[in-house]
């Protein structure tokens, strides 16, 4: 019975992969041209990216609303069940170019020059507050922006593995901790 | 005029001694004429015509067949460079294969010249690619859809740069359809399908770091940049690409070939 089910998931799978494949049999065949490296990039490409790449970017509405509820299921919380951290821990992935790199799209650092790519976040906790409501919200954008921004730019920091849920905890206390530098000290940039 | 590998050497570093104390924060397009202009002043002769050079007396070099490259059809018959290169990448019947300019040369040398595949030096390649290129200054890209070879590789090309993939989820989309304009530190994303005519700007000489590239090691670059492993030089992608590029820079152009660039 359970083996059944089980399949049958398997298939449900399978079938979900090959209606949101990008690349067919013979361009992945014509991929291969360039390479294993290269090609194994676009054979193991997700079917969320597959999606977003077929549509530009641009989900038509129909599609949404079962994106934006696979995107919410991948996001996981830390165990300890708090959605803020150590602000200190977290400025120091916030304002490294090889971590999270976020200050490279978002203005607002007391470290760095924030970049113009994504909306400014300057004194973010001081004009957003620190309720749970907004402490979930910006957990669950750093952890999977598509969960909130469909196919975004902006990476998806804990469902692409990139940062653990602890380390998303860390960064959304300095951004929201009205203690953090993020708030006490002025944006680079800043008048 | 024949300069040895060493002088050629020489002279370029001298000129990014010359470069690397260039300021940052300034139009990188402006820059570069600046510098190519301070270059002329200097030394009287620019790294793009030094290639050119090169590439014009491998052009008329013996190969094992006892042929020169004169003998190739560059896509207007026999010998004919004149606008040739504006017209590349298309589909050869000869091969029954759409080549661009490296390609093209690569099937030269091979196929007319006599060469083996293994004996060819890309550095070779890309100075022939200079010298047919600069045959076409002023000349208009003239890219077609005509055989179903050249649509295919369009509708590959076009697919393989709105891809998404890697645990970034970028694609060559992301910084010149989504992020054009904005800045990766001094270098704004080049509106690649648009208003830059990017295409018309390779092959060029790169004095931020000395080197000649054709559009195929740009190419190969940018999945650099998005820490992607590259494509193998002359691959399908990389000529996928190529065409649809090319494509949808059509009526552009070409302000001068080879390019100076930053
Ligand atoms: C590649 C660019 C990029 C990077 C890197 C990036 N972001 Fe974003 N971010 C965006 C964009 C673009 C948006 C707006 C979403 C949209 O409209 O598509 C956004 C939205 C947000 C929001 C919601 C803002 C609001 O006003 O509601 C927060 C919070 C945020 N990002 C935080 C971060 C943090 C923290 C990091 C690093 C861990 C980060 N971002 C890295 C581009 C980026
Ligand atoms: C992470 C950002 C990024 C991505 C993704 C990217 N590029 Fe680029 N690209 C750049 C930058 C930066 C430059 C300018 C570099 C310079 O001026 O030397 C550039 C330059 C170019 C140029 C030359 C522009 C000109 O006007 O001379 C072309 C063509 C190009 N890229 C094509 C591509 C293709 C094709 C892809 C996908 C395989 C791609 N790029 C992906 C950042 C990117």
């Amino acid at each position: 019975m359970k083996k059944a089910a089980f399949a049958l998931l398997l298939l449900g799978l399978l079938a979900l992969a090959l209606a949101q494949r990008y690349f067919g049999d013979q361009e992945l065949e014509q991929i291969k041209t360039a390479g294993k490296a290269y090609a194994e990039v676009f054979i193991n490409q997700r079917p969320d990216q597959a999606l977003c790449s077929l549509h530009k970017n641009r989900l038509p509405a129909d599609l949404l609303p079962k994106f934006l509820e696979e995107q919410r299921a991948q996001i996981k919380y830390p165990q300890s069940g708090k959605l803020m951290g150590d602000w200190r821990k977290g400025g120091a992935i916030f304002n490294n170019l090889q971590r999270a790199n976020c200050f490279s799209c978002h203005y607002g650092s007391p470290v760095h020059l924030g970049g113009d790519v994504g909306p400014s976040l300057e004194k973010y906790g001081l004009k957003r507050g620190q309720s749970e409501a907004i402490q979930r919200y910006t957990y669950e954008v750093i952890y999977n922006a598509w969960a909130y921004f469909p196919c975004t730019v902006m990476y998806r920091f804990g469902a692409q593995g990139l940062l653990t849920p602890e380390e998303i905890a860390d960064v959304v206390a300095y951004l929201l901790d009205p203690e953090s530098d993020f708030n006490t000290k002025p944006a680079v940039g800043s008048r | 005029m024949r300069l040895k590998a060493w002088q050629v050497a020489g002279l370029m570093a001298l000129w990014v001694l010359a470069f690397a104390s260039a300021q940052e924060g300034v139009d990188p397009r402006e820059e570069a004429k600046r510098q190519k202009q301070l270059l002329l002043e200097t030394s009287g002769i620019l790294p793009t015509e030094l290639v050119v050079e090169q590439g014009k007396e491998l052009f008329q070099r013996k190969g094992p067949s006892g042929k020169t490259m004169a003998e190739c059809d560059f896509g207007l018959g026999k010998g004919v460079l004149e606008g040739a290169a504006a017209r590349l990448p298309r589909y050869f019947l000869d091969t029954g294969r759409v080549e661009d300019l490296d390609s093209r040369i690569l099937t030269c040398m091979t196929r007319v010249q006599g060469y083996k595949r293994e004996q060819i030096r890309r550095s070779e390649v890309v100075a022939v690619a200079f010298y047919i290129a600069s045959k076409s200054t002023g000349k208009k890209i003239q890219v077609r859809l005509l055989f179903p070879q050249e649509r295919e590789l369009y509708a590959l090309g076009e697919k393989l740069f709105y891809a998404r993939s890697g645990a970034r989820d970028v694609g060559c989309a992301t910084c010149h359809v989504t992020y054009v304009g904005k800045r990766a530190g001094v270098l704004p994303y080049a509106d690649v399908l648009g208003k830059d005519q990017s295409w018309t700007h390779w092959p060029a000489y790169r004095y931020s770091n000395d080197q000649i590239w054709t559009m195929q090691d740009r190419i190969r670059a940018c999945y650099g940049n998005i820490a992607h492993p590259a494509p193998d030089l002359y691959s399908l992608p990389i000529l996928a690409l190529e065409v649809f590029l090319a494509y949808r820079n059509n009526g552009a152009v070409v302000e001068e070939w080879p390019a100076f660039v930053r």
